[in-house]
């Protein structure tokens, strides 16, 4: 790619920069006793705050509280499952405005999930029920990579329980490469 | 089923350089499957092999929200019931696949007072043959006593 495409794909770029991610979401379902019952017997993870409300009870929780890391399983978004593979295993058609697409139009089709920070400002609670925010907080510059030539970005998830108090974060970074310029000198 | 401990370290038998007790996680189809819809992730590449080898990689392979899932349980198995994750930081590498079975192991970096808490920050990692899965910090908080 030419030097002057290149700069005019990093001003595009860097138009995303403090702008949404994608739309906000509500989760479909409040915080709640059979979701955590499943995770807890999926990753057979046995802390009886969990689960056992009497134990639960007796710690500085005081009661039930979610596993920390479900935190994003809640808000996930309902999936298609009709299709879902044709759509690379997005969960439903999506139309959102984000630099993905425009890497994706430039050759960066490639995609690595490289770093996940997740922030818990408090537990949740049975009923809690969340909604979320997005917004790109980076986009690197060009960079050669193992995998070919890409883009860091990287983007921050706030969730908000009913008042609108915030619960948690979740920083996330992907490597968005051109696996046809693998092994491209710097 | 095993039943989780009901009890929790005390702050004042935590110090630096501490190895929590390693732990080897058989992974599987069937766990990386459990993990993948326990936590509502339906992307094909965390249950269909096809699809997963189709782009590019190895197998199937674990989702990041178990991924965190594990490590969270890492962490809260060797403190307690009483310990609250504040934040899981991880860096991803190797993908977790069948027939690799992943170490967790894991050493207090850090330990600080902060009110009526304990602050305890725990490096991690999981690694399998592959390399390193995921490595990175866990900080967690114990009450003081």
């Amino acid at each position: 790619m030419a030097d002057k495409e290149v700069d005019e794909l990093r001003a595009r770029l860097e138009a995303y920069v403090g702008k949404p991610m994608g739309p906000p979401a509500v989760a479909p379902d409040a915080v709640n006793l059979p979701m955590i019952r499943h995770w807890v017997d999926a990753l057979d993870d046995r802390n009886p705050v969990y689960l056992d409300a009497e134990f639960a009870a007796t710690t500085r929780f005081g009661g039930i509280v979610a596993p920390p890391a479900m935190l994003q399983t809640w808000t996930m978004p309902r999936p298609r499952i009709e299709g879902i593979a044709g759509r690379g295993g997005a969960p439903d058609k999506m139309i959102s405005d984000n630099p993905i697409p425009l890497l994706d139009q430039a050759g960066y089709v490639g995609t690595l999930a490289t770093n996940s920070e997740l922030e818990f400002v408090r537990y949740l609670r049975p009923g809690d029920q969340l909604h979320l925010t997005t917004e790109v907080e980076s986009i690197s510059n060009r960079k050669t990579t193992a995998l070919g030539q890409g883009y860091f970005v990287t983007w921050v998830t706030t969730y908000m329980d009913g008042e609108d108090e915030v619960v948690g974060r979740q920083l996330f970074r992907i490597l968005k490469f051109d696996p046809s310029t693998i092994g491209a000198a710097a | 089923m095993t039943s989780g401990r009901t009890d929790s370290l005390r702050s004042t038998e935590i110090a630096v350089g501490d190895e929590l007790p390693p732990f080897d996680l058989p992974v599987t189809s069937t766990v990386i499957v459990a993990g993948a819809i326990a936590s509502r992730d339906f992307m094909p590449a965390h249950h269909d092999r096809e699809f997963a080898m189709a782009q590019g990689a190895p197998n199937m392979f674990m989702n990041i929200l178990t991924t965190n899932g594990y490590v969270s349980r890492f962490v809260t198995d060797w403190a307690g019931p009483e310990a609250m994750i504040r934040s899981i930081k991880i860096r991803l590498g190797a993908p977790a696949v069948p027939g690799q079975p992943l170490r967790f192991s894991g050493q207090v970096a850090q330990t600080s007072h902060e009110g009526d808490e304990c602050v305890i920050e725990v490096a991690v990692r999981a690694a399998n043959d592959l390399g390193d899965h995921a490595t990175g910090t866990v900080v967690v908080s114990l009450p003081l006593g």
